[in-house]
């Protein structure tokens, strides 16, 4: 099991691409914890509007009646990937992984991967 | 600021709201989802204008201002600097004041499922601007 700050840290070394990271309470929008970013990426910038996007699939897949939670989210970008993964279990809900990686660097499958073994071992 | 207040207030009281200042309320309002309020209140708890209904404006610029003096008492005396900002969650949602230069503050009403980290990003942003409109308005009063 791995506090916050060292999942975070692990995200950004393990993780070949990684930009940035941050542990996201989408109830409230604010950040638990970020590492990376910089002036080109704002981190709680990313974690208010992420919020927006994981709140609106959440609705969506309420008004399609999909009784289904959401393991995932992957956006592409021309030059990054940016990955949302929530947390489930352990009574961690309502929180979700950031993670903004170089698409020219970045291995998808290992990324994504590897961002599922971070959260597996996170524990708030 | 003391000094700066009184002109400000004295300029706009009782006279109507400053139009810029309550079009930066409007956007601001338009911009965050479950925002259900905004006021632009003078540090001597004056309203300068405000995108509020259904709520007591008067009242709320009031108390804004006797938190926000508190709040600058509090800030000062933990030695944590200039006042930025103030949040208070109930549990039908959330109140928050945000610096707007020396001479005003922005109100801010938020029901409970609002996008908190939104806010102040927004509310950060709006407060700045009106912060450079109340100094216009304090530096050139002939123009008004």
């Amino acid at each position: 099991m791995a506090n916050v700050e060292t999942s975070l840290k692990e995200a950004m070394t393990a993780i070949e691409g990684s930009l940035g990271a941050a542990l996201v309470d989408y109830t409230s929008g604010m950040a638990l914890g970020t590492v990376g970013g910089g002036k080109d990426l704002d981190l709680n910038v990313a974690a208010a509007g992420n919020t927006d996007v994981v709140r609106a699939k959440v609705r969506t897949m309420e008004m399609l009646g999909l009784k289904d939670e959401i393991e995932d989210i992957l956006i592409t970008l021309g030059g990054q990937y940016h990955l949302i993964r929530l947390l489930r279990g352990r009574g961690n809900n309502g929180l979700f992984l950031y993670l903004a990686l170089d698409k020219t660097r970045a291995n998808l499958a290992m990324a994504r991967h590897q961002l599922r073994r971070i959260e597996a071992e996170l524990e708030i | 600021m003391r000094r700066a207040l009184k002109q400000f207030a004295g300029l706009r009281q009782p006279a109507a709201a400053d139009p810029e200042v309550l079009r930066e309320l409007r956007v601001l309002r338009s911009r965050v989802p479950h925002l259900t309020g905004a006021l632009a209140v003078g540090t001597g708890g004056v309203l300068l204008a405000e995108d509020a209904p259904g709520t007591q404006a008067a009242a709320l610029a009031a108390l804004t201002a006797a938190a926000l003096a508190d709040a600058l008492r509090l800030a000062d005396t933990a030695d944590r600097g200039h006042f930025r900002e103030l949040l208070v969650r109930g549990e039908k949602g959330y109140v928050a004041a945000y610096a707007a230069g020396p001479a005003a503050v922005l109100a801010v009403l938020a029901e409970p499922r609002a996008n908190v980290g939104r806010i102040h990003l927004e509310a950060r942003r709006t407060g700045a601007r009106i912060a450079r409109l109340a100094a216009g308005a304090d530096e050139r009063p002939e123009d008004d």
